[in-house]
């Protein structure tokens, strides 16, 4: 439906809610041209229910409810306990075309000649009475009483009126003058001023600024990831010259690992996975290339408005060429690599499931809004009706989610996939032999149908000789030749394949379903955007198209507040571990206030005349005095602002746990800062895989043995890295703004006993121990630098010259005792590959993976070992100044 | 006890006050930081007053038939043979049942040794769930919700966020061996409340990750004293990290983990009594009967909840064996825990939950099998606040549907928490704008099976 185009904002707002508002009316009165064909009346004639009430009610229950209802398991995907269901029909086609009783299954499958075939299945046959009921009822238009559309829906509300004129977010961006100060000299930049206002308010003074050492180490980690080298900390300690630290700063944000480092930011927001996640966990192995397309636009500085509409609608997007358009593809990969229930037997419910996945993604990631609230009603507490929530869910029901996966309950294999629904990315592919092809495509079809015809069978359930179903051969015969098959035809075999979203085949707007109920139509809602937010430039949406890429343009409208405001507060969160509205996600009413709203409109501005540039927006964070303060607190300070909102120190924060990693291996000279080829997930078919079968086991051997950083490691959900799993890693499934932080005994035990630490203390030791001209207090000093980034006290060395010579000795005397145990035995050889097993049916004791015992052999490496690993726990190490 | 502040104690500890005292002083703060904010795992008050303090799920998963087991229906022999409502073949157990106890409940001969604790159990007949599907049932049994778009926090780590643990030295929340799909870590996660909520996966050998000291303990405690040395060098710097406190307690609290859990799991030591009388023996075969001697051990050294599991009762086919099978397996230790925990007095504050995410019908499916049912099923609680021998609900003449006193998950968390001392509409944490529960909107309280 295209929208009037008007140009003068509010006007447009008024009238286009009353646009949507009119259009519920007139579905409501059934008289609309949005009426579908299958549609009933409102108020269907009270003699055809009852007659639907009395005489087919009952077949449907007592016949056919058995295997297809919600209750039970839909068998060919039907349900008879919803119209919906019947209209939309199984993996047949409709059960039911009202009006037409030729065209449906239903007829068609009850009075099959072939007695064998006829439904019901199992039980007594429908008599030739109930069958010409079943005919008249279709006859009259398949009528079913009216789904209760709930008085409120699409009616306006005095309420919502007064929260998008009252709440701050939803307002115009405000171009706030830099307030006067007491001290004219503190400031460096407009930040500092709105900083140093707001403390003078609260007549609190700003500690000192911080040592160059704490600074140096503060801002690698914070735009990097890692820890400065000792040499790049010499550098600038020996710099004097004023524009000192503008340098480091210019050096990170060039540097590939600001990227690396950032576009791990988005990717926790992104809530980026390899695989679909709970239910059954299949396994994305082309996600990586989406992981890249973030790193990179990271490091390019792409506009952060682009990469909003890029992600959004990169496949609508001109593009200059076939790699331009294979990246903008990619980048779609954002709204495809959510959670999926696969398992789910209705379609109509998987689509709605993952349309909501979308809403709820795109509306928290860029705007801090919790959409998906107004799933089922009106949100509670922010003006999102349930209208605008289906005016949103119009524009992904007309997008094709170009996972490779489809719903089906229950199945093994490769069920689950669907090759053709990948995005195809440029390149050539040979074409296949075609006598081969043909020769396969009929044995599949062969071997479907065998096993089509034994499946779920009394016969195919019998149980043969070797304890399993006659009906297992059978499977795997027709898996393993699908498997070969899609070896010869598939380009995602050969690499050329992308998970994303295009536009669907048929684009139209959808109905509300009432509370959230994916099959309880009500009225259809145009397509959308979010009335909450008065954005006039946005254009109304193209009838031809699915509507994304209008829906990228208002997400980075010129008067959309929210983006940018949502955006330099993510930066900002990241640079002082506190976002200037503390909720990072959620700028709704039920989120916090901004700490300093003039800053945040401040730089929110600045932002988008920046050109939306990220680099430029963290360089001027970074040079801010505020981001240059020391850590020091005094116990005035926190009486007075414990949480320090006000900005007068700079918070310590933890490593995050992919920083933790990065740091340790970093430390110890093992970290390989090349980025790997893909991921090992890209390896693996989409087929269903467990968390402690052998797919998940040699993703954790694979992410043990790599020394990339951590944002290259296999991110399976649910298959979390043992080297991640101590600090809080992100959780994969959830829009995640901020990370935990949180203290746990688990942490110590980690730190004190995992092979990863273990691994990477012994090779820091054997490190400093190489060289022969050094002494100890030479190699003391080594590590303190290597691992701290700064040399050891006198007492330090002293105390752990002490530690050394007292734990040398003692471990000397327990080698003497007992002589270690020979190393740990060869693993076996593998067995050959086993047919999968029904994934319901596994024994559930589960291969894991053998963590390696770090024993050095000789007791001085034992105690160096000992020394390296006490600094990687120590929480200096830990924490950032 | 002087009120030290925890910085003074750490000043003092650096000065030459032993850290043998610092260990203990923190078992005594244990409670509360310097700032008197509360540890989130510290011990917390109940809404209100309850007798259950511990909860042990005993867990079914794959849906263990109730026609074969627990759900008498005389109807379903009656009419065996004859056609279903709603179609299939009503087909009766195989099994013999027989009534148990004063309260004449019905058990099937599979289960001689459950049948024994017959009037101990209070039974909740009326369950009934969202989805007949394995992944999507058993994440809504654990969290609560089937959508699998917003993963919710499972019970387990809402107990821990209402209660927080009794023993600051073990894991308060553990579940060993869960299932490795059907949801996998989902279903002992803690989704958006934090981490320190999460479940411990451990297998039924007790293995932890990073609970083995790679050294001798002698060494390890030397190079413990070092990194606590560091610690405390940081601690009287400036510009202290406020984790900083809890970063020293938890060395020493993991150091003593290191000890104190490998012999808490390691039920080699019980008496050769106990162990017959669970039935524990090595290998795949004994899994559950030393998930089951855990479990108590786990219960009785304090730890809130703890999860244990019997896969393999999806019986589409093969019923008939395994049913006979897995019966075996679990009638023994099941009846040898209640025994255990009764004896102890551990029943006295522990609750004993017992079931599978959904039912199978009474119809045939195939020659010798059983499909899911969603609609009615039991499930069983026994020790802490409940009534013995109380029933709750019922499933209709076949056992298809459930009929009175209708339980969803939703229900049955309520209850649960109920039992623990805590208002399910009270147990709430802000995430994304919204104050979110174990039991959503939704919950009602089975309490015609309190005490």
């Amino acid at each position: 439906m295209v929208r009037p185009d008007e140009t003068e904002g509010s006007k447009l707002m008024r009238s286009r809610s009353k646009l949507r508002a009119g259009a519920i009316v007139l579905a409501l009165a059934a008289v609309s041209g949005l009426a579908r064909a299958a549609e009933q009346p409102a108020a269907p004639d009270p003699a055809k229910l009852e007659f639907f009430e009395k005489k087919i009610r009952p077949v449907l229950a007592n016949h056919c409810s058995h295997c297809h209802s919600a209750d039970t398991k839909p068998a060919g995907g039907l349900r008879v306990d919803d119209r919906n269901g019947l209209l939309t029909g199984g993996t047949t086609g409709p059960a039911v075309v009202p009006g037409k009783p030729a065209e449906g299954t239903l007829l068609k499958r009850v009075t099959q000649k072939e007695a064998k075939r006829r439904m019901p299945l199992e039980g007594e046959h429908l008599s030739a009475s109930q069958v010409a009921d079943l005919t008249k009822w279709i006859r009259d238009g398949a009528v079913w009483p009216a789904v209760k559309v709930p008085a409120s829906l699409g009616r306006p509300k005095p309420e919502y009126e007064r929260l998008k004129k009252e709440h701050w977010a939803w307002q115009p961006l405000t171009n706030p003058r830099a307030p006067g100060v007491s001290n004219p000299a503190w400031p460096r930049d407009d930040i500092d001023r709105f900083v140093l206002a707001r403390l003078d308010a609260a007549k609190l003074a700003p500690v000192a600024d911080a040592g160059k050492l704490a600074l140096i180490r503060r801002v690698t980690f914070d735009l990097t990831g890692l820890p400065p080298t000792p040499e790049a900390i010499d550098a600038f300690l020996k710099d004097t010259s004023p524009g000192a630290f503008a340098k480091v700063v210019d050096r990170l944000l060039a540097s590939p690992q600001f990227g690396e480092h950032w576009g791990r930011h988005w990717l926790d927001v992104a809530r980026y996975g390899e695989s679909t996640g709970p239910s059954r966990n299949i396994p994305y192995p082309h996600a990586w290339k989406y992981r890249d397309y973030v790193i990179d636009s990271v490091n390019a500085d792409v506009p952060f408005d682009r990469f909003v509409r890029e992600q959004v609608a990169g496949d609508l997007l001109p593009a200059a060429d076939d790699k331009a358009g294979d990246r903008l593809k990619v980048a779609t990969g954002f709204l495809a690599l959510g959670v999926k229930d696969v398992n789910q037997r209705f379609k109509v419910r998987f689509v709605m499931d993952n349309v909501d996945e979308q809403i709820d993604v795109v509306t928290r990631s860029v705007l801090g809004l919790t959409a998906s609230c107004a799933r089922c009603h009106d949100h509670k507490f922010d003006p999102i009706p349930t209208t605008d929530y289906y005016a949103l869910a119009g524009i992904f029901t007309s997008t094709e989610n170009a996972a490779g996966v489809r719903n089906q309950m229950g199945g093994a294999g490769l069920a689950y996939y669907v090759p053709d629904q990948l995005l195809r990315l440029s390149g050539p592919v040979p074409p296949p032999p075609a006598e081969q092809v043909e020769k396969l495509t009929a044995e599949v079809a062969e071997a479907k149908k065998a096993w089509d015809a034994i499946r779920g069978t009394a016969e195919g359930l019998k149980l043969a000789a070797n304890g399993q179903p006659t009906q297992r051969p059978y499977r795997l015969k027709f898996e393993r030749l699908q498997s070969e098959l899609l070896a010869l035809t598939d380009p995602a075999q050969r690499g050329l394949a992308a998970h994303g979203v295009r536009d669907a085949k048929v684009v139209t707007d959808t109905e509300v379903r009432i509370r959230g109920e994916a099959e309880k139509l009500g009225p259809v809602v145009p397509r959308g955007f979010l009335t909450a937010l008065t954005v006039p430039e946005a254009r109304p949406i193209n009838p031809h198209q699915s509507g994304r890429l209008e829906l990228a343009r208002w997400l980075t409208g010129e008067n959309n507040a929210l983006t940018p405001r949502v955006a330099v507060n993510r930066v900002w969160a990241h640079l002082f571990g506190r976002g200037l509205v503390s909720t990072v996600d959620n700028f709704g009413t039920t989120g916090d206030k901004p700490s300093h709203p003039e800053l945040l409109d401040h730089l929110a501005g600045r932002f988008v005349r920046d050109g939306w540039s990220v680099k430029k927006l963290v360089r001027a964070i970074a040079l801010s005095r505020a981001y240059q303060l020391s850590a020091d607190a005094t116990e005035a300070h926190r009486r007075l602002d414990p949480a320090n909102a006000l900005v007068w120190r700079h918070s310590p924060r933890r490593l995050t746990a992919d920083e933790f990693r990065d740091a340790t291996l970093a430390a110890a000279g093992t970290l390989d800062p090349k980025r790997p080829d893909g991921s090992p997930v890209k390896a693996f078919k989409m087929i269903e895989m467990r968390d402690n079968g052998p797919e998940a086991k040699g993703i954790h051997e694979a992410a043990d043995k790599s020394r990339a950083r951590s944002v290259y490691l296999p991110l399976l959900r649910g298959v979390i890295p043992r080297s991640l799993e101590a600090f809080d890693p992100v959780e994969q499934t959830l829009v995640t703004g901020s990370r935990e932080s949180t203290t746990v005994p688990g942490q110590a035990l980690f730190l004190l006993n995992s092979s990863f630490v273990r691994r990477q203390s012994l090779a820091s030791a054997e490190r400093v121990l190489k060289d022969p001209k050094a002494t100890d207090a030479e190699r003391v000093g080594r590590v303190f630098r290597n691992t701290l980034g700064r040399p050891p006290t006198e007492a330090e060395v002293v105390r752990v010259l002490g530690f050394l010579a007292e734990y040398e000795s003692v471990v000397r005397q327990e080698m003497a005792a007992a002589p270690p145990a020979p190393k740990a035995e060869p693993a076996k050889p593998k067995k050959p590959d086993e047919p999968p097993p029904d994934p319901d049916q596994i024994d559930q004791t589960g291969e894991t993976a053998i963590e390696e015992v770090i024993r050095p052999t000789d007791a001085r490496t034992a105690a160096w070992l000992a020394f390296v690993q006490s600094l990687y726990a120590s929480a200096e190490f830990r924490f950032v100044e | 006890m002087i009120p030290l502040s925890r910085r003074q104690v750490l000043k003092s500890a650096s000065a030459g006050f032993g850290l043998v005292a610092l260990a203990g002083l923190l078992d005594h703060q244990a409670k509360a930081d310097e700032k008197g904010a509360p540890k989130p795992l510290a011990p917390k008050k109940p809404h209100f007053p309850a007798k259950a303090k511990k909860l042990i799920f005993v867990h079914m998963n794959g849906a263990m038939s109730h026609h074969d087991t627990f759900d008498y229906k005389p109807q379903l022999v009656k009419d065996d043979g004859k056609p279903g409502p709603g179609g299939g073949v009503l087909t009766a157990s195989k099994f013999k049942f027989q009534q148990h106890g004063q309260t004449g409940s019905w058990f099937s001969e599979l289960l001689p040794n459950l049948a024994k604790h017959a009037d101990k159990l209070a039974w909740l007949r009326g369950l009934h769930t969202d989805t007949p599907a394995h992944p999507q049932a058993v994440v809504q049994l654990h969290t609560g919700s089937a959508n699998a778009a917003l993963t919710r926090p499972s019970m387990g780590a809402w107990l821990l966020y209402g209660l927080g643990s009794e023993n600051q030295d073990v894991p308060g929340y553990i579940t060993i061996n869960p299932p490795p799909n059907f949801g996998g870590a989902v279903n002992y996660g803690s989704a958006f409340l934090p981490a320190h909520f999460q479940g411990t996966r451990i297998d039924d050998r007790g293995n932890l990750p990073n609970l083995r000291s790679a050294t001798g303990s002698s060494v390890q405690r030397k190079q413990l004293d070092l990194i606590q040395s560091f610690n405390r060098d940081l601690a009287a710097r400036p510009g202290v990290p406020d984790q900083l406190d809890g970063v020293i307690e938890s060395f020493e609290l993991g150091f003593k983990m290191q000890r104190q859990v490998p012999e808490l799991l390691d039920i080699s030591k019980e008496p050769q009594k106990v162990k017959e009388a669970y039935g524990v023996k090595d290998g795949p075969a004994g899994s559950f009967a030393r998930q089951c001697v855990m479990a108590r051990r786990l219960s009785e050294a304090g730890v809130r909840f703890v999860e244990i599991c019997q896969p393999g009762w999806d019986h589409h086919n093969n019923l008939h064996k395994g049913m006979i099978d897995r019966c075996g397996s679990i009638d023994q230790p099941v009846a040898a825990l209640l025994t255990d925990l009764e004896q102890r007095g551990l029943l006295d504050d522990t609750l004993v939950l017992f079931g599978s995410e959904f039912g199978r019908q009474p119809t045939s499916q195939g020659a010798d099998g059983r499909d899911h049912n969603i609609t009615g099923y039991p499930m069983f609680l026994a020790g802490a606040g409940v009534k013995n021998g109380a029933t709750y609900g019922a499933t209709d003449e076949y056992g298809i549907r459930a009929v009175e006193g209708r339980m969803h998950a939703n229900d049955l968390h309520a209850t649960l928490l109920a039992l623990l001392g805590l208002d399910h509409e009270k147990l709430t944490y802000r995430y994304a704008g919204r104050d979110f529960r174990l039991t959503d909107v939704k919950g009602e309280v089975a309490r015609a099976i309190f005490a």
